[in-house]
């Protein structure tokens, strides 16, 4: 939005002229076309797929946007609160021990993988090395006391499946760190991502920075995770449920379909533990991968990360992630599990 | 998008959350553990948004005077996206899971027990009729090496569905939000049940008929229908 006067003055210079349509109009009559034809629309829901796509939809934004509030509160507060040079002091100059620091640190943020990306855009925006700030973002929601004891919870007797869990997870999220220092290139992230917000003074001031970043972020990333539950809950009625049966059998393919099925459903890092523990036909190698790469990335992660950093950002990073947290997932599990098991 | 829509349209969507956690609708997406977060998100987000409509008003008023930054002039069309949940809270209201979702998938066995075979389970409640969760049916029905549910009756508390000409009772579990939901199932016997539609919800009290199949993954538990009365459907759909 331009810088006016007149903080009203979006799309119009000056004052909006008479007549003119705006967003507000637009909702308006959105809204009451929506009331009026409340009935034809719940008609036209009521197929049972339907219905259960719905259900399933509203479902993923009920769970994961508070998350999302969650993450923007963090990152308005680091905005506000955290000067960029004190977390220049608190992380290691050298970028490689940076990215250590920052998987490490990921065990502290107790959330959602949603809540992860406002933060580290935010992280970027502080003058946070990408390389640090992207591996906190698959770091965070994998490995936290959370999804663990989850996990633990989900696998009675199977102590192996949460160590290969944290070491696959936090992995994943180094080696990612480690490959942008040596391939990434800044010009991916888009220039909106990397804007630097000049470093609040004052009681008041800071709390108005807190605030309009805090909104700022979540108009940003709230339409795009809305776009990520409806493709998950379009492809969780679309993909047959056969895949699931007959893979016992088949290991490598049965690793390929988990994975991306984990990418598919988009689940919350909380939950998945459960999910993967009831598709108990299958061998604990696969539903490892499911648990590494489902945090890492899926549907409304590609789609969050693609409207944070940009499109050119998320078309190169989210397939990398998705082979490296494969790959990751696979080798911990032979060490952890001792096998295919 | 104007910054005065992306503000209305925050506040719609935290009132929607808001909405649907004080009249415990949310029971029909997530489990009850998650209640304090949507209200906590939903007044956050209401809370940005009038502190920033409030603060819009008033740097109007005095002009000039250092108004908010501007730092998102980037297209927002996305943000139009968050008109669809708050669309689909207030007007649609979708329902439970049900019987589309049990038809859907193909039974499962209850997290963590199916793998190990055979499992000890403690011993059934005294009582002449026992309440039971269906999914601790199914567990207990299939992988107890005890038996304990050999000669009791007990009572299950699901909604209906026809599938593959049986008359199933079956009940939804989940581990976090409707996303993650599988079917647990019972197949009731005695035809009390045939003539009800799907996603009727009933309660019935019964034997559990041993039979083959059991330690199978798709091991579908049979119950010897005694009484049979229909209810509406409860405040909390699911099972945990």
């Amino acid at each position: 939005m331009a810088t006016v006067s007149d903080s009203a003055a979006g799309e119009a210079p000056g004052r909006p002229r008479k007549g003119r349509i705006t967003s507000v109009e637009v909702l308006c009559v959105v809204l009451l076309l929506a009331i009026a034809g409340q009935s034809w629309l719940r008609a036209v829901l009521d197929v049972p797929a339907l219905r259960t796509g719905a259900t399933v939809f509203v479902a993923v934004c009920v769970q994961a946007l508070p998350f999302l509030v969650l993450g923007v509160l963090i990152s308005g507060a680091i905005a506000a609160f955290v000067p960029a040079r004190v977390l220049r002091r608190v992380l290691p100059r050298n970028e490689s021990a940076a990215v250590g620091v920052a998987g490490v640190s990921g065990i502290a943020l107790a959330g959602c993988e949603c809540a992860s990306v406002p933060v580290a855009r935010r992280l970027i925006g502080q003058g946070v090395a990408p390389a640090a700030a992207l591996t906190f973002l698959l770091a965070a929601p994998a490995v936290n006391p959370v999804v663990l004891v989850a996990t633990a919870v989900a696998f009675p007797g199977e102590p192996g499946m949460v160590l290969a869990r944290f070491a696959g997870s936090l992995a994943t999220a180094m080696v990612m760190g480690w490959l942008w220092i040596r391939w990434g290139k800044l010009e991916w992230i888009a220039e909106r991502a990397l804007r630097r917000l000049p470093d609040a003074e004052g009681g008041r001031d800071r709390w108005r920075t807190f605030a309009e970043t805090a909104r700022g972020d979540l108009v940003d990333a709230g339409g795009f995770l809305v776009l990520g539950a409806l493709v998950s809950a379009a492809l969780g009625v679309l993909v047959p449920d056969e895949w699931f049966g007959a893979l016992g059998e088949q290991i490598v393919l049965g690793i390929v379909v988990m994975a991306v099925l984990a990418v598919v459903l988009s689940l919350c890092s909380e939950a998945d533990a459960f999910v993967a523990a009831s598709l108990s036909a299958l061998p604990l190698l696969p539903r490892l991968v499911f648990l590494v790469v489902g945090p890492a990335i899926d549907a409304k992660l590609f789609a969050l990360q693609a409207g944070t950093f940009g499109r050119s950002f998320a078309i190169r990073f989210a397939p990398a992630t998705f082979v490296v947290a494969t790959g990751c997932a696979v080798v911990a599990g032979l060490i952890f599990l001792g096998g295919v098991r | 998008m104007r910054r005065e829509t992306q503000n209305i349209l925050l506040v719609l969507l935290g009132g929607a959350l808001l909405k649907i956690a004080i009249t415990g609708d949310y029971l029909r997406y997530v489990k009850p553990s998650q209640q304090p977060w949507i209200i906590g998100g939903g007044a956050v987000m209401v809370l940005l948004g009038v502190v920033a409509i409030g603060r819009d008003v008033l740097a109007g008023r005095h002009k000039g005077s250092g108004g908010p930054d501007h730092e998102h002039d980037h297209s927002t069309r996305s943000t139009w996206l968050l008109l669809v949940p708050v669309l689909a809270v207030f007007l649609v209201a979708p329902p439970a899971l049900g019987s589309d979702s049990v038809t859907r998938t193909s039974a499962s066995a209850p997290a963590g027990y199916a793998p190990s075979g055979q499992a000890t389970f403690p011993p059934l409640p005294a009582g002449q009729v026992v309440p039971l969760a269906v999914a601790d049916f199914v567990s207990r029905a299939g992988w107890d090496s005890t038996d304990s549910l050999r000669g009791r009756t007990v009572s299950l508390t699901g909604f209906v569905v026809h599938s593959r000409g049986r008359t199933l009772l079956a009940r939804m579990v989940i581990g976090c939000c409707a996303a993650d939901a599988f079917p647990v199932r019972v197949q009731l016997i005695g035809g009390q049940a045939d003539p009800l539609p799907d996603d009727t919800w009933v309660r019935v009290t019964g034997q559990w008929v041993p039979g083959k199949g059991r330690s199978e993954f798709s091991y579908t538990p049979q119950l010897d229908v005694a009484t049979l009365r229909e209810i509406p459907q409860p405040r909390d759909p699911y099972e945990y």
